[in-house]
């Protein structure tokens, strides 16, 4: 059982009171009329699933109901952090890695 | 008959009457079933799993694989309880399981005789896969209800569980898994810092191992210790000391999920605990050897015959006989010989024990076999003599067999640390050469595991990583942990553990107990392919039964290892998962139960139904009207007689439940154009439109009506089942697809209940109810909506009809709308309206043609309902790009089409398969199925609505609906979908 925190309600709230909804930072095409079925496939079907850091969507639906974004380790589960739509990560799969070369050299 | 009392032990002076199997038995209060039923000289608890061999207490904790019973009668029956965990209760009922007629004879045991003549074919591994695999005819007729017969636990109650069970929730900053020494004294460390600490054990007294020494002079100060600890704990404010509390799996985000047995009202309470820092203290299990016929009843643990002597003041037999490969279980030996029992022989397969092991065998007069095995327990139901033999060197033969007397035989194969908790978050464990076990290795973030779990025996030794880990944990928390009096006597935790992982022997060698598992399915496991240890497990069930592979799973994965050539840690072991102990559903359920299992939606009319007589039927959450009977009418009687009224009279009908979404701002118009295949922005002011919604792959999502009550204000409705769905796809479109769109939704599902008024005389009786508003048509077309007040209430009405009569939906402001409900029934008893339900809704609905949820599953596209000429080619909109896609608009896909009984008065089933051929068989070409079905009053026949290939261009056709469950075939007509009315006009009239 996750505790997150709603960027919008801010507070840490149970995970039983969200719902997943997806990877985040999809750009949805301007012009959905004007590009190929495949183009159009590729946004509707394809996600990345990665190992490790994943940046995705939630939702707060026994909450404030809006949508917000979810930085989360696929390995562990952890929730690193949470953050608004329209906002970008602090943490990304690059800079785990460069924590974790810093770390290789100081020991 | 060889267990008894003998002493006190930590056992109370009450005394306690329970039964077993109905003969009535003593117990002191503290005992568990287990102990009072040894000291009331029971040795046949039950029989096992698969072979009916006699089963009896093996154990005194968790791990108990053989006394499993059944505890309580009736709806309290608590099948497959292990006894070891159930304390006595005054007038407690206990029974045997998988014995017939008795315990003691059992007619099902020559399954156990089968295996020995049949090697590999009757219950042996792999049999489940190798059965299913035998014809499927044979398997429901012969094997499925023999082996039902034959295999089993306990029997579950038929009855409903008359107990309750609650569920807690708790949060804290250290939480300690295990009340032993280890255990309490991180506790107490921890709470001195003021940090908050749940501290949880399985049993129902603390202590973990202490309970296992003797009570005497010799060890008070060590009792008093232990006393001391849980007194401090339970009297400190910031401490939760759970006991008789099961920890059984670790989830995300450091929860703990625990069952808590206690006593009162509430039978078990399910704890979910949030800790900060986790510190598992689980202790170590004890583990068998594996040598012939060691499942017979007085077999048992070392460690379990001295717990069962020293605190529970059972001695489990009248002489004693001891076989080991580590230290550990001389103390069994000296601690039963000191109590005044005869010990007859410690067998020992080291070579060389220590010296002052030998010396307390020595000057207890106790004989020792050294190099020496158990190839053999003996006696018809439980043990009344060994065999024992000299092992040779090389550890793969025996000689020199010679009988040794003895009513119980005390063993120990080493000590495997309880890892799992500390499993479920990290890495799998890996395996200690040095006390011949698997130990935690990286630690899962924020836990610790320490003592016996980290595989440290020794007393002091495991306290001072106990506290250790304390400091450690408040330290990152931000506090200091206090100094606590480590414990005033020391253990030695050292085993000197030869491995011994089977013995050169003859009899059934059991590795799980429970399941009935032995070495020798072990190796065909492996002869057979299913070499890894997941696989072994899946093949065999080893591990698999209540005990979770706590004495077994070593044991058979050193097998697998040898037989493999390999080493242990190469073999590794199985995946640990939750729950590590069977815990009750009960708990999970808490009081969410019945009626309470979810909530219940009832419409503002709700009174107004049940007085009217409604019979209810539950629609989502929401509990609608199915219809209103008159007397002496069945359900067909009502709605035929309901279908016919609203056709030629007026009907009112309970629609509440749809869902309702005031959609506001200046883009409401463009927004609705992308979510709806048709256009809403050209919709005037005070007017209604059918929209349908599709999803991003093509797929019909929902429909319903949506008004517009001004520039930029729209009212939708949805379908019933699609009312949160809907909402969330729309907030979801705004807040990621379109956030440049300013646009607000919101849902006024509950603001609003309503109506539906249909039938011929529907707009007499709606001018009579509400003289107002001029329903002339003119004035208030098909598809009009105006807005009015009545007595307070605020109105929407709109011209639009599901019936495919004239008809309009009322809504009225939820508080008022029953008075509006029956100001529109006065208003119609000039013209006999009628109420009706749900099945008259469909009824109607299904000979108009229109569809609904059970239509649109998931599955359709526009085209498949003929809707296709709906979708707008001047914009895009939701869906446009793939609903066009080859496969999507295939001519052969199955398309909504009418079929009409050629009998009409035999119904057509929802569910039957569309085919060609009168009587199909499972191969026939199946070319659709039927989706709705209604007696249609106005057709005089049974009609229905389904999904036939190609369907559109099929009008006239004959074919079946066949259901070949029921064995029905029924001959049908392909019709149009609209049976009734097909031109529209009477919803205009
Ligand atoms: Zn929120």
């Amino acid at each position: 059982m996750h505790h997150i925190y709603c960027p919008y309600c801010e507070e840490m709230r149970e995970e039983e009171e969200y719902s997943y909804t997806g990877e985040a930072h999809i750009e949805r095409p301007k012009d959905p009329a004007a590009i190929s079925d495949e183009a159009w496939a590729d946004y509707i079907f394809f996600r990345s699933n990665p190992r490790g850091i994943h940046h995705e969507m939630w939702y707060h639906a026994a909450g404030c109901r809006r949508y917000f974004n979810a930085t989360r380790d696929t390995q562990s589960y952890k929730v690193h952090e949470t953050y608004k739509m329209g906002e970008m990560p602090t943490i990304t799969a690059a800079t785990v890695a460069a924590n974790q070369v810093a770390k290789g050299d100081a020991s | 008959m060889s267990g008894f009392r003998h002493g006190a032990g930590r056992l109370g002076d009450a005394q306690l009457n329970f039964t077993f199997d109905g003969k009535p038995m003593l117990a002191r209060a503290g005992d568990t079933v287990a102990s009072a039923l040894l000291a009331n000289g029971v040795e046949v608890v039950g029989r096992s799993f698969k072979y009916h061999r006699p089963r009896g207490v093996t154990s005194s904790g968790p791990e108990e694989a053989g006394a499993l019973v059944t505890i309580g009668a009736g709806g309290k029956a608590d099948p497959n309880a292990r006894a070891t965990m159930e304390p006595v209760t005054q007038g407690l009922e206990v029974f045997s399981q998988n014995c017939f007629p008795s315990p003691k004879f059992d007619l099902m045991s020559v399954n156990g005789l089968a295996g020995a003549i049949l090697p590999g074919s009757l219950f042996s591994a792999g049999f489940y896969y190798k059965t299913f695999m035998w014809p499927a005819a044979l398997w429901y007729k012969f094997y499925e209800p023999s082996i039902r017969a034959a295999a089993g636990m306990g029997v579950p109650p038929k009855v409903a569980d008359p107990d309750i069970y609650d569920r807690i929730q708790m949060f804290c900053d250290v939480a300690v898994v295990g009340g032993g020494s280890a255990g309490l004294s991180a506790a107490l460390s921890a709470s001195q810092s003021g940090l908050r600490v749940v501290i949880f054990d399985e049993h129902n007294d603390l202590g973990g191992q202490l309970l296992n020494e003797a009570n005497s002079d010799q060890n008070a100060d060590l009792e008093q210790w232990r006393k001391d600890t849980i007194a401090a704990l339970e009297a400190a404010d910031n401490v939760t000391v759970l006991a008789r509390a099961v920890c059984w799996g670790r989830f995300d985000g450091n929860m703990l999920a625990a069952h808590q047995s206690v006593d009162g009202k509430v039978r078990q309470n399910y704890i979910k605990v949030q800790a900060k820092k986790i510190i598992i203290a689980a202790g170590a299990i004890e583990r068998p050897l594996v040598f012939g016929n060691n499942d017979k009843p007085n077999v048992m643990l070392a460690s379990a015959a001295r717990r069962m002597l020293n605190h529970y003041g059972t001695a489990t037999g009248k002489m004693l006989a001891v076989f080991t490969n580590n230290d550990s279980a001389y103390q069994t030996a000296f601690d039963y010989s000191d109590a005044g029992i005869k010990v007859s022989a410690v067998v020992d397969s080291r070579q060389y024990p220590s010296e002052a092991l030998v010396d307390g065998c020595m000057s207890r007069g106790i004989t020792l076999h050294t190099q020496a095995v158990v190839t053999e327990a003996k006696g018809w139901q439980a043990v009344r003599s060994i065999e024992i033999a000299d092992l040779a060197a090389n550890g793969q033969s025996v000689s020199n067999r010679r009988r040794v007397a003895c009513d119980v035989l005390a063993h120990s194969g080493g000590w495997t640390p309880q890892v799992q908790m500390a499993a479920h978050g990290g890495k799998p464990p890996i395996y200690d050469k040095t006390i011949a076990a698997f130990v935690v290795g990286d630690q899962a973030p924020d836990t610790y595991s320490v003592g016996a779990a980290e595989g440290e025996n020794g007393l002091l030794a495991g306290v001072a990583q106990a506290l250790e880990a304390a400091k450690a944990a408040c330290a990152e928390l931000g506090g200091t942990a206090g100094a606590v009096t480590a414990p005033p006597q020391d253990r030695d935790g050292a085993t000197n553990i030869v491995p011994l992982w089977s013995v050169p022997a003859k009899g059934k060698q059991l590795v799980d107990i429970q399941h009935d598992v032995t070495a020798a399915d072990v190796v065909q496991s492996h002869s057979e392919g299913f070499v890894s240890v997941e696989h072994l497990k899946r093949y065999t069930t080893l591990g698999m039964a209540n005990d979770q592979g706590r004495t077994s799973n070593v044991n058979a994965l050193a097998i697998m290892a040898e037989c493999r050539g390999v080493s242990i840690a190469e073999a590794g072991t199985t995946r640990f998962r939750a729950p590590i102990a069977p815990v009750s559903m009960g708990g999970f359920a808490g009081r969410e139960i019945g009626k309470h299992f979810k909530p219940v939606r009832r419409t503002p009319m709700q009174e107004w139904h049940e007085k009217a007589g409604a019979v209810f039927v539950q629609a989502g959450m929401y509990m609608r009207p199915q219809y209103y009977p008159q007397a002496g009418e069945t359900i067909d009687d009502a709605y035929e007689r309901e279908t016919e009224h609203v056709r030629k009279k007026v009907g009112i009908c309970d629609v509440t439940s749809l869902g309702k979404i005031e959609i506001v701002g200046p883009d409401a118009a463009e927004f609705l154009d992308r979510v709806y295949i048709n256009m809403f922005s050209t919709l005037k002011v005070g007017k209604a439109r059918y929209g349908v919604m599709l999803r991003e792959d093509g797929i019909v999502y929902d429909d319903g009506t949506t008004s517009r009550f001004a520039e930029d204000r729209f009212f939708m409705t949805t379908t019933t089942a699609k009312a949160g769905p809907v909402m969330a796809y729309l907030e979801r479109c705004l807040e990621i697809d379109w956030p440049e769109l300013k646009v607000r939704v919101s849902s006024v599902s509950e603001r609003w209940g309503a109506m539906a008024v249909a039938g011929p005389d529907a707009r007499a009786t709606l001018t009579a109810a509400f003289p107002s508003v001029d329903f002339s048509n003119e004035a208030f077309p098909f598809m009009g909506v105006v807005h009015a007040e009545h007595n307070g209430a605020k109105l929407v009405i709109l011209r639009i009809s599901f019936s495919g009569e004239m008809a309009y939906e009322v809504y009225a402001t939820s508080e008022h709308a029953t008075d509006i409900w029956q100001t529109v029934v006065d208003a119609g008893q000039a013209y006999d309206i009628v109420p009706y339900g749900l099945e008259t809704l469909g009824a109607l609905r299904i000979e108009k043609g229109h569809v609904t949820g059970a239509e649109l599953d998931g599955r359709v596209t526009l085209g498949d309902v003929h809707m296709d000429g709906m979708a707008s080619k001047k914009k895009w909109f939701v869906g446009k790009n793939l609903k066009q896609r080859e496969g999507m608009v295939h001519p052969d896909r199955p398309q909504l089409v009418g079929l009409k009984s050629v009998d009409p008065r035999t119904p057509i089933s929802t569910g039957s398969i569309l085919v060609t051929e009168a009587n199909a068989t499972a191969g026939a070409d199946k070319q659709g199925w039927v989706s709705s079905m209604t007696y249609s009053p106005e057709l005089g026949s049974f009609i229905a609505l389904g999904f036939l290939r190609g369907g559109k261009d099929r009008i006239g056709e004959r074919i079946y609906a066949a259901y070949p469950v029921k064995g029905k075939n029924v001959e049908v007509e392909v019709v149009s979908n609209h049976f009734v009315d097909p031109t529209n006009d009477r919803v205009k009239g």
